[in-house]
């Protein structure tokens, strides 16, 4: 995810209230590939509508949780 | 007399303008358009269409995407909500005569018109929720930074080297 911050604004610890575009300045552009890195990295698929709130790094924890779950059914 | 303040705020809720600017140095340096999933995720298969059958791809996507993003910034000040659903913003009625295009973004049943510039260095797109907004907008676009809170501007958009405000 750091390759999408701009250099002095990846903070020392992100939190779940981490806002990508807010906190981490990362161009919503940008925001697509975290979606599409989140979906290789993990072997899931972001729906749009999964896609839509995830905003912040709680959101994409809670996203992944339930996809990997999904997943395993 | 509730109907005349309901009327009022809805007068001013009209009068809103959202720009967006796009450095295409730094947007081809930042994403790779032809990156699996990336179009899909952004746009509806009438604008990919726009897209593949443009005899400049990577100028359609970055015009398509800074009018959904000059709509969706009105919208989220209008609405005060957050949502990333860029395929929600669907660009419509798009006529691009030599360097500018004009066309209307439509986003959870609400309607914007658009005004693009296209420059070799850079895409910027004003939106408003009438179209006589655009024409009254003053737009002011800088590749350096400076001190603009005093000026007051109604939409900032700041990406790579340039700076865009948008006053009404």
């Amino acid at each position: 995810m750091a390759t999408y911050v701009e250099e002095g604004n990846m903070p020392d610890e992100l939190t779940e209230d981490t806002d990508f575009i807010k906190d981490l300045k990362i161009n919503s552009a940008n925001l697509v590939d975290i979606v599409l890195d989140t979906e290789e990295e993990f072997g899931i698929e972001i729906d749009n509508l999964s896609m839509e709130r995830m905003l912040n790094v709680g959101a994409a924890i809670e996203i992944i949780e339930l996809k990997l779950a999904e997943n395993d059914r | 007399m509730w109907v005349r303040q309901l009327r009022s705020l809805s007068l001013n809720l009209q009068k809103m303008i959202g720009n967006d600017i796009v450095d295409l140095l730094q947007a081809a340096k930042d994403s790779d358009w032809q990156r699996k999933g990336f179009l899909d995720k952004l746009f509806t298969s009438e604008e990919q269409f726009l897209i593949s059958s443009d005899i400049h791809p990577p100028l359609m996507v970055w015009l398509l995407w800074s009018m959904k993003e000059s709509a969706y910034k009105i919208n989220s000040r209008e609405t005060k909500l957050r949502l990333f659903a860029p395929v929600k913003l669907v660009c419509n009625n798009l006529i691009i005569h030599d360097n500018k295009a004009t066309g209307n973004v439509t986003y959870e049943g609400r309607l914007y018109y658009t005004e693009s510039e296209i420059s070799v260095n850079y895409i910027h797109t004003l939106a408003a929720d009438v179209p006589e907004e655009i024409e009254r907008a003053k737009v002011s676009i800088m590749d350096f930074h400076t001190d603009y809170k005093s000026s007051n501007p109604q939409s900032v958009s700041h990406h790579g080297r340039y700076l865009a405000l948008a006053y009404l």
